[in-house]
């Protein structure tokens, strides 16, 4: 039965293959909050200076209130999501003040990623 | 030619169809499976075939395996690339800038040179390994080659949301 063993090559084929997938595996298992510190917890109530309902995520442009205020750029979720959740486009337009709980970009220092956004009384989860 | 870069990609951004995919809700979800779907048999077909080239299924002609499944890999180019150009021109600058996003496009080009210099050389002499013999040390190569960069395609393709 000289077709059941596997041929060298069919052996080291198997090898990298499996080495491969584990090292794939390992790098996925980054995801997209990594890239904020989640030990740092923000909590940010300001104006909103400009809005994106884009993909793959919205985004607002968040002055803090306050003269000279430090501008963020706040990550917010997919639009899908934003919308089914009930923050609509429209609550996002420029003039609105909203407060968002987040963590900061671990590089861009006027970043940061919201884990939920307050806009008058309506409180989104956004993750 | 710096400037005449971020312009053109700033009005590919602008665009209709980028502003269009961009701002839909569900359009940009579509686009994105449709591309996993194209990549699916692209990368799929050809490592079917890799495998070939590496000895497994030796009863199976290596004409016949090329016949079915390289085709469906190139007919699925149809599909991965144009939904693959849309997602770049929704955020043309940002992509255009990321190294993942440079690494991923010179792999591809590398993974199409290394199918072309197998189609030149190797493949031109099939009929002598096509069924039962070994497969020559120059198409083994190509077939890990290929392996190795479509896998790598990957992994940049995925880590382009993360970095």
């Amino acid at each position: 039965m000289q077709r059941r063993t596997l041929h060298i090559t069919q052996k080291w084929t198997v090898a990298i293959i499996v080495i491969g997938i584990a090292f794939v595996g390992t790098a996925l298992a980054h995801h997209g909050w990594s890239e904020y510190d989640a030990n740092k917890t923000m909590n940010l109530t300001g104006v909103i200076r400009e809005y994106g309902y884009d993909n793959p995520h919205g985004v607002v442009r968040l002055q803090a209130e306050g003269e000279g205020g430090k501008t963020w750029l706040v990550v917010l979720a997919p639009p899908a999501r934003m919308d089914r959740r009930g923050l609509a486009r429209e609550m996002l337009k420029a003039g609105t003040t909203a407060t968002v709980v987040g963590y900061p970009h671990r590089k861009n220092g006027d970043e940061m990623r919201a884990e939920r956004i307050r806009i008058a009384d309506k409180i989104v989860e956004l993750r | 030619m710096q400037a005449d870069a971020a312009g053109w990609l700033s009005w590919l951004e602008s665009a209709a169809l980028a502003v269009w995919v961009r701002e839909s809700s569900l359009l940009y979800p579509a686009i994105e499976t449709a591309h996993i779907l194209g990549f699916v048999v692209l990368v799929g077909a050809a490592m079917m075939f890799d495998l070939r080239l590496l000895g497994f299924a030796r009863t199976l002609p290596v004409t016949e395996a090329a016949r079915h499944l390289l085709r469906w890999s190139r007919l699925s180019l149809l599909l991965v690339a144009p939904t693959g150009f849309m997602l770049f021109m929704t955020q043309a600058t940002e992509m255009w800038a990321n190294p993942v996003f440079q690494v991923k496009l010179l792999l591809i080009a590398l993974a199409g040179f290394n199918a072309l210099v197998f189609h030149l050389r190797s493949y031109r002499r099939v009929e002598a390994w096509n069924q039962q013999t070994a497969t020559p040390a120059g198409a083994k190569l190509a077939a890990v080659f290929s392996l190795a960069l479509w896998t790598s395609v990957i992994t940049c393709g995925r880590f382009l949301a993360y970095y």
